[in-house]
């Protein structure tokens, strides 16, 4: 249900937050102090029409891809060809910032990290995401040059914010000792102790029960990386969404910031529809009898 | 009994003096910072004590002292708003009030899936720019991290037995108030409460660091406070600037340093309020 909704929600409480605000939608939008051609803004978006004729006329336009004009991050760049142009990068940073994560927990799961070692992952995961960024931009600036962000320097850029998404912030942490923990948890349970007597391997039985918990974890751990995404990209220099929301948001520029949650909400929303269809399938593969399970006869 | 009191005690007196000097710091900040000094540029902790200058002269204990007073309360009333939420959710589970419940989960699934750093960008920029400070942000950081706190302190309470808990201590004659706020609150859901409460008082300050990080390599005002004060994150920008070359690495000591001494706290927190 979450999956469906996300992408009308997110765009509906903005919406509903700038209408509750004190003062003019359009004068919160664009600041009088900082901002000129409040009035043009307002007309342009529909500001002045209310909020459901805002809601529904954006929300109309989205579904064409027609996110109107940047006008203060790229002004008259189309919102869309920057978001187009943005996506890509970010997509690759998350990606490769769920292979150490990944090889965590796939470490974890098959016991070959001592449990001694949590308490160093788990320290490593108080580490803030900033101050790791930090470190690296400074390994790149020393070596390239601050203006480094093409060829191997922007690949470097890339490879270190994956590998400060995969770390910092309890995420590796997250991911050992939360896929041990659901492991251990499940190894409790009658059937496997059965299993384990009737010669059969433990992981064969556990994996499609525990599965539904770990791609939950799964999805979670996908998040907090887009989310960290923001951080990493703006220190590190990444051209990425993260950081065009962050542009954004620094320069009040609400059709880029409006577009980047949308789609952030809309790649949240796929990763809900993925963990159900994940879960549909190992619901379905559980209620068949798993191969190397020993049948009664 | 007593020797798990003992073992809690040090943690217990590491975060009261963690807490109580952030506390001391945030209280004793200067309005304003001392107006720049050039003759005592790049002065280290040992002939500007207790941090050194910065590359105008100006005392580093100053920022410091400025970024607690940004940080504390904000970070606390964070803390609180997920602790109370959090116990909500704890006390609906064992009252059995399947509707309340289920309203609550429908509540984490979707502000659970949401991006957190996204709707924090989001909220700081529709916030009049009178209300830019680091109290609303956090505060609806709290509110985007409360359904992890309220998932896991309903599944604590229904791992207790929920409504059959709390039923058989009726059975027992103890009163709702000693049932509810004692037995379940007190005794049962108060690690995972103080744990998550702590964490996400740690993530807010976290968060503001970040936040003012990049809004002062960019040369630009921050969201989280007023453009005359200083937040932690001018000391790590300036012990940025020694890994380049200035000589400014004990600002980047000392940030360090009050990172640190954060993460220590809300760690010294959590394990002072563990279950016995």
């Amino acid at each position: 249900m979450a999956a469906l909704a996300l992408p009308f929600l997110v765009p509906a409480v903005i919406t509903g937050v700038l209408w509750i605000l004190p003062g003019d939608p359009a004068s919160i939008i664009c600041p009088p102090s900082i901002c000129s051609g409040t009035e043009e803004l307002a007309a342009r978006w529909g500001l002045d029409k209310g909020p459901v004729s805002f809601y529904f006329t954006w929300l109309g336009n989205a579904a064409t891809l027609e996110f109107g004009n940047s006008w203060r991050v790229a002004q008259g760049y189309p919102v869309y060809d920057l978001l187009a142009e943005s996506l890509p990068t970010t997509a690759v940073l998350c990606v490769l910032a769920m292979l150490p994560m990944m090889a965590g927990a796939t470490a974890a799961a098959l016991g070959w990290i001592p449990r001694r070692l949590d308490a160093l992952w788990q320290a490593l995961g108080l580490v803030p995401a900033v101050i790791l960024a930090l470190v690296c931009a400074a390994i790149v600036q020393i070596n390239y040059g601050a203006l480094s962000h093409d060829g191997w320097p922007g690949m470097l850029r890339v490879l270190f914010g994956a590998l400060v998404l995969g770390v910092a912030d309890g995420a590796l942490a997250g991911a050992i000792v939360g896929t041990r923990s659901t492991l251990e948890e499940e190894l409790k349970q009658r059937y496997v102790q059965i299993a384990v007597l009737r010669g059969e391997s433990v992981l064969s039985n556990t994996l499609p029960n525990v599965l539904p918990s770990l791609i939950g974890q799964f999805r979670a751990r996908v998040l907090h990386v887009m989310s960290g995404a923001v951080i990493v990209e703006v220190v590190l220099g990444i051209p990425g969404l993260g950081e065009l929301l962050w542009e954004g948001t620094l320069q009040q520029d609400f059709g880029v910031v409006l577009t980047a949650a949308f789609a952030f909400a809309l790649l949240s929303a796929a990763l809900l529809l993925i963990q159900a269809l994940c879960e549909i399938g190992v619901a379905t593969h559980v209620r068949r009898a798993p191969r190397g399970v020993v049948g009664a006869s | 009994m007593r020797g798990q009191r003992a073992a809690r005690l040090p943690w217990i007196i590491l975060a009261v003096a963690l807490l109580g000097g952030l506390l001391v710091g945030a209280a004793m900040a200067p309005e304003f910072v001392s107006t720049p000094n050039l003759d005592g540029r790049y002065l280290g902790p040992l002939q500007a004590p207790p941090m050194g200058t910065d590359d105008r002269g100006i005392g580093l204990h100053e920022y410091a002292m400025q970024g607690a007073a940004i940080v504390v309360l904000p970070a606390i009333a964070s803390g609180a708003l997920v602790m109370l939420l959090a116990t909500l959710a704890g006390l609906v589970r064992c009252s059995g009030n399947t509707t309340i419940d289920g309203i609550i989960q429908v509540f984490s699934e979707l502000v659970g899936s949401l991006p957190r750093l996204v709707v924090i960008l989001v909220v700081a920029l529709l916030l009049p720019q009178d209300w830019k400070v680091l109290l609303p942000i956090g505060l609806a950081w709290a509110i985007l991290a409360a359904p992890g706190a309220m998932d896991e302190a309903a599944t604590t309470a229904g791992r207790l037995g929920g409504a059959r808990f709390v039923e058989a201590l009726r059975a027992h004659g103890f009163s709702a108030p000693r049932i509810y706020l004692y037995h379940v609150v007190g005794l049962n859901l108060r690690p995972v409460i103080v744990r998550q409460g702590a964490e996400v008082a740690m993530q807010v300050v976290f968060l503001e660091i970040a936040l003012s990080y990049l809004a002062v390599s960019q040369n630009e005002p921050s969201f989280t406070h007023s453009d005359g004060t200083y937040s932690w994150a001018t000391l790590l920008y300036q012990g940025y600037t020694a890994l380049l070359g200035e000589e400014l690495m004990h600002a980047m000591v000392f940030g360090l340093l009050l990172v640190a001494a954060v993460a220590v706290a809300a760690q010294s927190v959590r394990f002072a309020a563990r279950a016995r």
